[in-house]
């Protein structure tokens, strides 16, 4: 940083000088006292010595003592050799020893006596004296005293001044040539910051210089400064390395003339006043850098997404074919009717932004892309089908195909003429207005085709009622039209991507299904005659399509890539399943595992249980071909059902272990429940068997969720289907071993079963009276074990059924004397018209 | 003329006069011009319509940008049909004092219900904090 200290009492800096060390930050460039008209030079010669004098006090430094070693010496040999050396290793280019010595004999014949006065014991530094030399002999350099740095030791800058010997070189040496040597060093000294050593900073001269002999100062300073602009800011104190990112406020040709002028002056005019940094870039960039998200620090191109101009979204602003074919890379051409050349595909199908969509929806979608012979019945399938073989020159695989069916569902921009083939559209409105452009043709293939009737019902008799008024209107009004169609569709896009939908089953149910309904209900209305009807529903479906992420991984690096971005985020955590040995853990575990794994039997049961009892549904929904292959499916899936409640492979029966397990759980009793109505007759009341016969352990385990009840209905149609003898069967494994009856009167299940058994017993027996219930003395030894067991529970252990068959009292009336009949009946509160 | 038929979608009702209703209760009319996915209107030549008992009066806003949020509800106003409101119009320095004066009423209320209820030891916190909980 230079400072102008000058010794005059109208200067203000002088103050300056002490505390230089601190506040060589904040020196103020633009200070006139500093630089400007306020800043006085006077005999700077003076005011060098004075400086150099303080220099030495503060301290001289490495290179200071050596040079002071050598002033000590006066030893022009060595001083020569040293400086030679130094000079040469730092210059690297030029023969300096030529010049040097003339320079150091010129100096130590001059300095000497200066030396000693000035510098006692240190400072004799060789560069010192060059420059006292060369300041004192160069008149032209006289003018810039002022730029003197006082505050930098001057012997510290020996070395600096070497480099800068080097550093100057270049540039000075072919200047020199008709300058006397003493310019030199004066070159050197002067812009006393601290250049680099070393000359490869300082690129190659910024030109040949004009080789007018006598170069000004000032413009070889300003070459030389333009030449090491490079250099930028080495240090945040120096004016000139500030300058070198200021435009030079030229006025070089003038320069001689401003010689006279404070010197300082002529260094501004010269570099110029320092300005805002170029934004001349920023103007074009302007309207989308308010946009633009800030540029990514590590972006590899692996895997990131690509940079936008504009963030993914915006509306459109500007014609769609610009913004398409600049931010979505897509090359398509955004007439409606040109065909379409898809050559890279985005690289994030998933995120599809309106405007992709569009492009994608736009180009081969906007003919018709059914061919002729297509009728109007297609499944979602064939749809899909076809769609993406017409789409098979995308490049891209996975979602734009299975977008695309839901873009041929929907095609909202029909800003030509009406595709050729429209009796794939509704009926047309037959009247539009008359300044309307050609009637839209909407697409309601997606729509159920009731659904699609009542839409051109509606939209006709909108039509004729508004055409006379509103087109009148509006074309009146003179601000219509604000929202550009482009931006209309923009806004539809979005809606209707919201509207995609991987299976429509599970994301529309309600829809689907109230249109099934009304289907049926008009088939059942109609005569059979009208056969046109059945068309089938048809809904704009995305394919499913999995995208398992894996991150990249190249094969024989250690370790994992250190290139991650936001679409493939690295692995962080290598996590590996150990399992612990420990036996009290094994119990547990197995105890957990077991549980475990009648969760997942339960789940998987249960979504067969889902598709067979989808299956009728989408029965009706498929096509003819489809049929047998869901009916085949169908089959499989309940025999699979079937077979999971089996014991083992080979075993046909039920199993009971594995009834129990599942019922131990709450998902698994509703399995069962909406299970049983499913089964074959004689597996579901094998499962009603095990029911029974478990019953006191299941009792036990529902306590807390009272499950149980679920199933009685099932069960309940499962008894009445019972054989005599398998009620019988049934009902002794209710009674089970000693005790379970006890167990079981007191499980409201329990109870209501065995009313459900009994009473099932008591219809058999009085619509049929020769049924088989008698044949054996079973059913009466059990009956009568059971209304023993019915008297002689007390009644608080005995719980509330969910109801009570109205039969029971005929059936204990027939095995049971009065009395007994009168406290069961008490007891039971079973009266002739109990419920 | 739907874009998407089957949907419900506001493009239709572009750059016809709409009656809006805001979730402060302001009610406003004007030609709606554009929209967006979040349904954010734009309305041209708004006028916010005050309404004390039968009076009421219109103050000309100018253009408004409605977030969609703040929607209540949106609907058509159909200009041909004949307008046989018992409402009354009035100026706008009158109808705001009427509206003044209604709120002045039901501060009044409220605050005597306040303390009516404090009294009691009950409170019952007011709507409008509810709603932004």
């Amino acid at each position: 940083m230079f400072r102008f200290q000058s010794l005059d009492d109208d200067c203000t800096l002088e103050e300056e000088d002490e505390g230089q060390v601190e506040e060589e930050d904040e020196i103020d460039q633009f200070n006139d006292d500093t630089f400007g008209a306020g800043a006085i030079d006077d005999d700077w010669q003076e005011e060098h010595k004075r400086l150099a004098g303080l220099d030495e006090n503060v301290g001289l430094g490495a290179g200071g003592g050596g040079g002071g070693v050598m002033g000590r010496e006066s030893d022009l040999g060595g001083a020569e050799d040293i400086t030679s050396t130094r000079l040469s290793t730092s210059a690297g280019r030029h023969p300096l020893p030529s010049s040097l010595p003339s320079l150091n004999f010129s100096s130590s014949s001059v300095l000497p006596p200066q030396d000693v006065e000035d510098r006692g014991g240190g400072g004799g530094d060789l560069a010192e004296s060059l420059a006292r030399l060369i300041l004192e002999a160069d008149p032209a350099i006289a003018g810039v005293g002022a730029t003197e740095r006082p505050g930098q030791s001057l012997s510290s800058t020996g070395s600096s001044i070497s480099a800068l010997h080097g550093l100057e070189r270049p540039t000075v040496l072919p200047q020199l040539s008709s300058i006397p040597h003493p310019t030199h060093s004066h070159q050197a000294h002067h812009p006393q910051h601290q250049l680099p050593p070393g000359p490869s900073t300082l690129g190659p001269p910024s030109g040949p210089p004009p080789p007018s002999s006598m170069l000004s100062y000032q413009q070889q300073q300003h070459l030389l400064h333009r030449g090491s602009a490079p250099i930028g800011q080495i240090n945040s104190h120096s004016i000139w390395e500030s300058n070198m990112g200021f435009g030079p406020v030229s006025v070089t040709p003038a320069l001689t003339t401003h010689m006279e002028d404070s010197p300082l002056m002529s260094i501004i005019k010269e570099v110029g006043l320092p300005k805002l940094p170029p934004h001349g870039r920023n103007d074009e960039g302007r309207d989308l850098s308010e946009r633009v998200p800030p540029p990514r620090s590590s972006s590899p191109v692996i895997g990131s997404p690509p940079v936008r101009a504009v963030p993914i979204g915006t509306p459109p602003k500007q014609p769609m074919s610009h913004s398409l074919n600049h931010q979505t890379h897509h090359p398509t051409a955004v007439h409606v009717r040109a065909p379409v050349q898809h050559r890279y595909p985005p690289p994030f199908p998933e995120r599809l932004s309106p405007n992709t969509l569009l492009n994608i929806a736009n180009s081969p979608l906007c003919r018709n892309p059914f061919p002729p012979g297509v009728g109007p019945v297609l499944s979602q399938i064939k749809r899909a089908q076809l769609l993406s073989s017409q789409v098979a020159g995308f490049a891209r695989g996975g979602p734009a195909p299975p977008l695309l069916p839901g873009g041929g569902g929907f095609r909202p921009f029909f800003g030509g003429p009406p595709p050729p083939h429209s009796h794939r559209m509704g009926p047309m409105p037959p009247h539009g207005p008359p300044n309307h452009t050609p009637p839209i043709r909407h697409n309601t293939t997606h729509l159920h085709p009731q659904h699609r009737r009542m839409l051109t019902q509606r939209m006709q008799s909108r039509g004729g009622d508004r055409s006379r008024t509103g087109g009148d209107r509006r074309s009146r009004d003179p601000y219509s039209n604000l929202m550009t169609q482009k931006e209309k569709e923009w806004v539809t896009k979005i809606q209707m991507m919201q509207l995609q939908s991987t299976d429509p089953y599970l994301d529309d149910y309600y829809y689907q299904n109230y249109y099934e309904k009304m289907e049926k209900r008009q088939e059942r209305e109609r005569d059979s005659s009208k056969k046109e009807h059945t068309t089938k529903l048809i809904t704009p479906q995305v394919a499913k399509v999995e995208h398992t992420y894996r991150p990249v991984q190249f094969a024989g690096s250690l370790g994992k890539l250190t290139v991650s971005s936001v679409n493939n985020p690295r692995k962080m955590i290598d996590a590996v399943v150990t399992t612990r040995t420990d036996d009290e853990e094994k119990r547990d575990k197995q105890v957990w595992n077991k549980r475990r794994q009648i969760l997942y039997t339960v789940e998987k049961m249960y979504s067969l249980l889902l598709e067979v009892q989808d299956f009728e549904k989408r029965f009706v929904q498929a096509p003819e071909e489809d049929r047998e292959a869901l009916l085949e499916q169908h089959k499989t899936n309940t025999v699979q059902l079937c077979n999971s409640l089996r014991e083992k492979e080979w075993d046909d029966r039920v199993s009971d272990e594995q009834c129990v397990m599942i019922m131990s759980v709450r998902k698994g009793k509703r399995l069962i429940s909406r299970l049983l109505p499913l089964l074959a007759s004689p597996q579901s009341s094998a499962i009603v068997m095990a029911i029974a016969r478990n019953l006191p352990a299941l009792a036990k385990k529902d306590k807390q969720d009272q499950v149980l009840c679920w199933l009685v209905e099932p069960v309940s149609t499962v008894i009445q289907s019972l054989s005599s003898s398998a009620l019988t069967d049934l009902l002794q494994e209710l009674q089970g071993s000693d005790g379970q009856l006890v167990t079981v009167l007191q499980n409201k299940f329990g109870v209501t079963l065995l009313y459900l058994i009994l009473s099932e017993g008591e219809k058999m027996q009085s619509s049929d009276p020769n049924c088989q219930l008698m044949d054996d003395n079973r059913w009466t030894e059990l009956v009568f074990s059971v209304t023993r067991e019915l008297l002689s529970v007390p009644s608080s252990s005995l719980s509330a059924p969910l109801f009570t068959p109205t039969n029971l009292l005929s059936l204990f009336s027939r095995y049971v004397d009065r009395q007994r009949l009168e406290l069961l009946q008490n007891k039971l509160q079973i009266t002739a018209l109990s419920r | 003329m739907n874009y998407v038929p089957g949907t419900a979608s506001l493009i239709d009702d572009i750059d016809k006069k709409h009656l809006v209703l805001l979730r402060d209760g302001r009610t406003l009319i004007g030609f709606l011009r554009s929209i967006d996915q979040f349904a954010n209107l734009v309305f041209h030549q708004t006028v916010e319509r005050i309404h004390v008992g039968k009076k009421f009066g219109d103050i000309p806003r100018g253009i408004f940008i409605v977030r969609g949020e703040n929607v209540v509800l949106l609907g058509e106003i159909d200009v041909d049909k004949p307008c046989d409101t018992v409402l009354q119009q009035v100026s706008i320095e009158e109808i705001l004092e009427e509206q003044r004066l209604q709120q002045q009423a039901k501060q009044e209320t409220e605050k005597v219900k306040m303390q009516v209820l404090k009294d009691r030891g009950l409170s019952i916190p007011k709507a409008d904090n509810l709603d932004e909980y």
